[in-house]
């Protein structure tokens, strides 16, 4: 409950009598309603109210004349008709007070504002607790002018209605970007342009640009030791949350509260973690190419040795010192010329238009297993690289692909793929097509074996190649074209010289 | 309300402002007010009511109204033993005695290297809220934090003001003494004389909460547990911590609580820009990086002049504005 009490008019005048209530107890007032009419000694003023709210009492008859700070009117919040508590008898300001002079406006002021600004925390009155708050020795500033009205009611701990906008704008923030299902497949692969997540309402982060996560989710990370870059973010924009670093963990969670993983039962003998993500997306690749293309495999077996010593041949010049030189290297560019015979191989059968899509550019796949799983991102153009040009795309994409920022524009558009099983230690395998290509070759391991040359067993670096390719439109002598062509250039790279 | 002597008694910050400069007076007969209209007049707010009469013009002086000479006049009269506290009548006043506390109240100590401490205060009513005119409402507190050899503190309550005026009167180095002028008659608060008070450069947790740290001095602790009140009905729990001391700052507190909380929301009446929020959030943001949820947001005065009166409560941070930045910190 507020007591409003006669303020100073602004005149400095020190009293002021009460001459007509406009209200009556239990009338409810809003702010700057006039509550009374009040007679100075230079002017008839209406008064109006500093406050919301219902009428408790009226505390001064109609007709007294009382000194400036009495109060006169108490005012009690209108949502709850508490009872009007027991005041306090009204002090009418010691009758002894002298009056205030108009030296004092400030004094007035902050009187007024403490009024304002206590009316919610008690119902005493306020008098000056012994100051002496009048004093004709005032040298009188003028500059009082009249703020009755001017101070806001004190609301009291409430809260006004929140600002829609700003609420409804952080909600949509998290609504946007709450569900993360990174990429939709099919929109990837069927679009050509610039490919977005369909969920990215707020601008994906391209290139090189660290990986969001708060400060305590950094910390988190770095005593887990996981590497932030390698995390899947679930959070708002892409954001690492503390549940994805303890989920890359292998952590079960101790605080994962959160719903992607099923709490584990007691005697853990298996348990179930949510398929989402790059992991979701491969699978469903995979799914629609092995049960649509019919797949044949074909593999030679070959002796890489002299692609070895290309290698480090390659390595030595000046002009690949600043990248990585590798025989994935020299077999994406053998591949880039065996195509140029059979390029078929890099055609692809569009079964909902019954027409088989001829391609003069390739864009070759790298698959690469990253910690996010496996991603296939393709270097653009790739037959028209040189040797050095071609190294340094790869270098990049492999660089991107490790550090979790392939972009999906990097890995849609392929039209062939080259997976790398070698570095797994294996020798082949029969790969599974990407969907919207023809054939894919894994390269296994060089590892030295025994070699049969001029009838004699030696020590080569021997490697096998395996092709898979979609026998709907590739048959099996132009897949074996392709695949011998191939590995004829990692036997012999100056055969290269011949396409 | 006559009360009984040495009891516990309900006062306002003006009536405890005014027991804390009396009390230091009888202590210590060196000690000496001077200001415009703080004899005779006890001061436009009557902060120093009662005092010239009960300790003389000698020691309670009505000076002309020059705050560059009433302060210098300070100077000379630490140098010379005194301790004198001078009123500067209001923020906005302060500015022609500011080449005085920046190059001599701050620097007298260092100039002669620590033979000539200046044990003096400049107190300061600060802050808005009360309808003023230009000139009466500021918050220049950055502008003597920043000021290396000031030592700046705020009281936000009565019980603060009685017992931190007598502390920074008793401080041998110079002090600027802010004193939210809104407050002056506002809430009473039970002052017990026979206390032990914290001390001076030390802030204070004044309630305790869970989700986000709300950091406030000087008139904006109201606004801070009115904002905390608010937002335990909606059931989220602020921590409010009242710095009390500007410089030198008092950051445990503040670091505990935001290790703990990992958000925070600082509240000033004054202009954000390079205010004392800034301050605090890199220095939060140099101890507490990893306990961040959120950046420190800050509340304060908008980068303008301080309106006209009509439309300051628009100026002034408030409960809301409070508890909109309070959504925001939550919602990273």
């Amino acid at each position: 409950m507020a007591e409003f009490k006669l303020p100073d008019v602004g005149e400095g005048l020190t009293e002021a009598e009460i001459v007509t209530w406009k209200v009556k107890e239990g009338d409810t007032v809003v702010i700057n309603q006039v509550l009374v009419e009040i007679e100075t000694a230079k002017s008839l003023v209406e008064l109006p109210s500093p406050f919301a709210g219902v009428v408790q009492r009226l505390m001064v008859p109609e007709g007294e004349t009382i000194p400036v700070g009495t109060p006169i009117i108490a005012i009690g919040d209108s949502s709850t008709t508490e009872p009007v508590e027991p005041v306090e008898p009204v002090e009418p300001v010691e009758p002894t007070v002298t009056p205030q002079t108009e030296s004092d406006p400030y004094l007035a002021m902050a009187e007024q504002a403490g009024a304002a600004g206590a009316a919610d925390s008690s119902a005493e009155p306020h008098d000056s607790a012994g100051i002496d708050l009048s004093n004709p020795a005032a040298s009188g500033s003028g500059e009082g002018e009249s703020l009755v009205g001017r101070m806001k009611a004190d609301r009291g701990a409430t809260r006004r209605a929140r600002k829609p906008a700003a609420a409804i704008q952080t909600q949509a923030a998290f609504e946007s970007t709450g569900d993360t299902a990174p990429i939709d497949l099919d929109e990837q692969d069927e679009s050509d342009g610039p490919a977005v997540p369909a969920t990215a309402a707020a601008p994906v982060a391209t290139g090189n640009v660290r990986v969001l996560a708060k400060p305590p989710v950094r910390r988190l990370a770095k005593d887990l030791g996981v590497d932030l870059s390698s995390v899947v973010g679930t959070g708002p924009n892409g954001a690492v949350t503390r549940d994805d670093v303890q989920a890359a963990h292998g952590d079960s969670g101790v605080e994962a509260s959160g719903p992607p993983r099923r709490p584990v039962a007691q005697g853990e003998r298996e348990w179930r973690e949510p398929i989402k993500g790059v992991r979701k997306m491969m699978g469903q690749a995979m799914v629609r190419s092995a049960f649509s293309a019919p797949h044949v495999t074909e593999w030679v077996t070959i002796d890489a040795t002299r692609t070895m010593e290309f290698v480090e041949r390659l390595k030595a010049r000046r002009e690949f010192r600043d990248v990585r030189v590798s025989p994935l290297l020299v077999l994406a560019r053998a591949v880039m010329l065996a195509m140029r015979r059979t390029p078929e191989i890099n055609s692809w059968w569009d079964d909902a238009a019954q027409e088989v899509v001829h391609k003069s550019y390739v864009n070759l796949g790298i698959a690469a297993a990253t910690p996010r799983g496996l991603v296939v991102p393709n270097v653009k153009d790739a037959e028209q690289l040189s040797l050095l040009e071609l190294a340094g795309a790869l270098n990049d994409l492999v660089e991107i692909a490790r550090s979790g920022r392939t972009q999906p524009a990097e890995m849609s558009g392929g039209t062939f793929t080259i997976t790398n099983v070698g570095v797994f230690g294996v020798d082949s395998g029969t790969p599974i097509i990407n969907p919207g290509e023809s054939a894919i070759l894994a390269f296994g391991a060089i590892k030295k074996q025994p070699w049969v040359v001029n009838d004699e067993i030696v020590v080569r670096q021997v490697t096998t190649l395996a092709l898979s390719f979609d026998h709907r439109h590739i048959d099996g002598e132009k897949g074996s074209r392709f695949l011998a062509d191939v590995a004829g250039i990692l036997e012999d790279p100056a055969s290269a010289l011949l396409y | 309300m006559a009360t009984e002597a040495n009891a516990t008694q309900k006062v306002t910050l003006a009536k405890a402002l005014n027991m804390g400069l009396r009390k230091a007076m009888e202590d210590d007969p060196k000690v000496l007010l001077m200001g415009e209209d703080v004899g005779k007049l006890g001061g436009v707010f009557r902060i120093t009511d009662g005092l010239q009469k009960d300790f003389g013009e000698d020691r309670v002086i009505d000076s002309p109204l020059a705050e560059s000479g009433i302060v210098g006049t300070a100077v000379g009269m630490a140098l010379r033993g005194y301790k004198p506290v001078v009123e500067i009548q209001f923020d906005g006043f302060v500015y022609p005695a500011y080449d005085q506390i920046v190059c001599q109240v701050a620097k007298m100590c260092f100039r002669s290297q620590g033979k000539t401490p200046l044990p003096m205060v400049v107190r300061i009513p600060f802050g808005g809220g009360i309808g003023a005119v230009e000139h009466h409402s500021e918050s220049p507190e950055a502008q003597f934090a920043h000021t290396p050899g000031l030592k700046v503190v705020a009281c936000s309550n009565p019980v603060d003001g009685y017992w931190m005026i007598q502390q920074a009167i008793a401080h041998p180095d110079p002090v600027i003494f802010l004193e939210p002028k809104r407050q002056y008659h506002a809430d009473k608060a039970e002052l017990d004389e026979t206390a032990t008070p914290d001390p001076l450069f030390s802030s204070r947790l004044v309630r305790q909460g869970g989700d986000v740290t709300v950091l406030a001095y000087g008139p904006t602790v109201k606004t801070a547990l009115k904002a905390a009140e608010a937002a335990s009905n909606e059931g989220t729990s602020l921590e409010v911590i009242d710095l009390r001391t500007l410089s030198p700052l008092d950051m445990r507190p503040v670091f505990e609580s935001v290790r703990k909380t990992g958000r925070v929301v600082v509240t000033h009446e004054a202009h954000v820009n390079l205010g004392m929020g800034a301050e605090l959030a890199s220095r939060i943001t140099e101890e507490c990086f990893y306990s961040l949820e959120a950046p420190v947001l800050r509340v304060g005065g908008f980068d303008t002049p301080y309106p006209p009166s009509r439309i300051e409560e628009d100026y002034l941070p408030d409960l809301d504005r409070v508890l909109d930045a309070v959504d925001r910190t939550l919602s990273f």
